[in-house]
């Protein structure tokens, strides 16, 4: 079984959708063979128009933007819409990772590859919507941590990939109490805004009326 | 005043009162991710496209209204593109609204999003999902929502009037 692992975060180093997606190769390894393919842009790498043939099943890992889908992804699957009208048809899985803590917030992005699905006439396997993605990519891949219902839902995604295998789409968050998230996060904020040379009261700043760009 | 927001290029729908219109004009970026326009200048985007300032156009709007070819229950590439630039419209913080963590808002206005959706075909299921995906937007922006209306094709939205 060929399996594409596609981080569509349009960051191209560290994300959550990296840090899934590792954690996921873990428990497909030496049972499938993994192809890495980066959609970090809203044109599709020549990669994945060259071989889409040979690709058994599709599984995408994406932030929640506004909701939805990031907008450079919705510009990759309308590109891909075509790809698989000939040739085996792949099934694909989807795993959408929020900053917000509640991970059914990712129903609706999740709603969208199924949909997507039915257009380019795929096979929709099923998904994971992740709550508390803005520390995941810092938390060890450890049973025994914060990490711990992600990893234990990315296992059984991956036992239901193996088996080729439709559930209903999962919803989980980090081991770690919402209010204390929420704590964390607001200290992420401040800190890099110091860090930036700006006070913690320019997070909620107002600007004064744009300048056109460019400036006249 | 109204700030409109669409993928049509030709933009021939009757619009009543003030507003602003944000069409592509020129190639847009997509979001990067990198939260500046929190961290760095709050309230602006830093990828300076043009479409930088949506997030302080959205602040001094009643009406956000989204003129969007509708991808799988989604706005188009275009539309979303702009809207994912614009998360400066709200804080970093975050609230709990109806037991959900949300953001915390930057500015005072409360926003009727609309959205007018147009394609053919549209699915009930895809129509479903544009439905949530609007009062989703809304529920993020504090706002509320307005019309969200589907279409056979963008020309048949020249009936109407904004």
């Amino acid at each position: 079984m060929k399996i594409a692992l596609i981080n569509a975060s349009p960051k191209t180093g560290r994300s959550a959708s990296a840090s899934l997606l590792a954690d996921l190769s873990a428990f497909l390894s030496g049972s499938a063979s993994l192809v890495e393919i980066g959609l970090h842009d809203a044109t599709l790498p020549g990669q994945f128009l060259q071989e889409p043939g040979d690709i058994d099943v599709l599984v995408f890992a994406c932030p929640l933007y506004v909701d939805g889908l990031p907008g450079h992804l919705l510009s990759c699957l309308l590109q891909l819409e075509q790809a698989f009208v000939t040739g085996p048809v792949p099934a694909v899985y989807g795993i959408v990772n929020c900053g917000f803590y509640e991970g059914i917030q990712a129903e609706t992005a999740l709603e969208l590859f199924e949909n997507w699905c039915r257009k380019a006439g795929l096979v929709w396997g099923g998904g994971i919507g992740v709550g508390g993605g803005g520390g995941l990519d810092q938390m060890p891949s450890s049973k025994n941590g914060p990490k711990a219902p992600v990893l234990h839902a990315l296992e059984q995604l991956a036992g239901e990939i193996l088996q080729k295998e439709s559930p209903q789409n999962h919803y989980v968050s980090v081991a770690f109490p919402r209010f204390l998230y929420k704590l964390a996060a607001q200290m992420g904020w401040r800190r890099s805004i110091r860090a930036n040379g700006a006070s913690p009261k320019d997070l909620g700043r107002t600007p004064s009326a744009p300048t056109p760009y460019p400036p006249a | 005043m109204k700030l409109i927001i669409t993928d049509l290029t030709q933009f021939h729908i009757p619009i009543e009162g003030e507003y602003k219109l944000i069409h592509p004009r020129e190639s847009i970026h997509h979001c990067v991710g990198c939260f500046g326009c929190w961290v760095k200048t709050p309230g602006v985007c830093v990828i300076h496209d043009g479409y930088e300032n949506t997030g302080f156009d959205m602040g001094c709007c009643q009406d956000l209204i989204l003129i969007s070819q509708c991808c799988y229950g989604s706005v188009s590439p275009f539309v979303k593109m702009v809207q994912d630039r614009a998360i400066s419209y709200i804080h970093p913080d975050f609230v709990l609204r109806k037991g959900e963590m949300h953001h915390k808002r930057r500015y005072k206005n409360v926003i009727s999003l609309s959205a007018h959706f147009y394609g053919d075909p549209i699915t009930d299921r895809e129509k479903e999902t544009a439905r949530k995906l609007i009062a989703a937007n809304a529920d993020n922006y504090d706002g509320q929502v307005g019309q969200v209306c589907f279409y056979r094709s963008a020309k048949e939205l020249e009936g109407i009037t904004l």
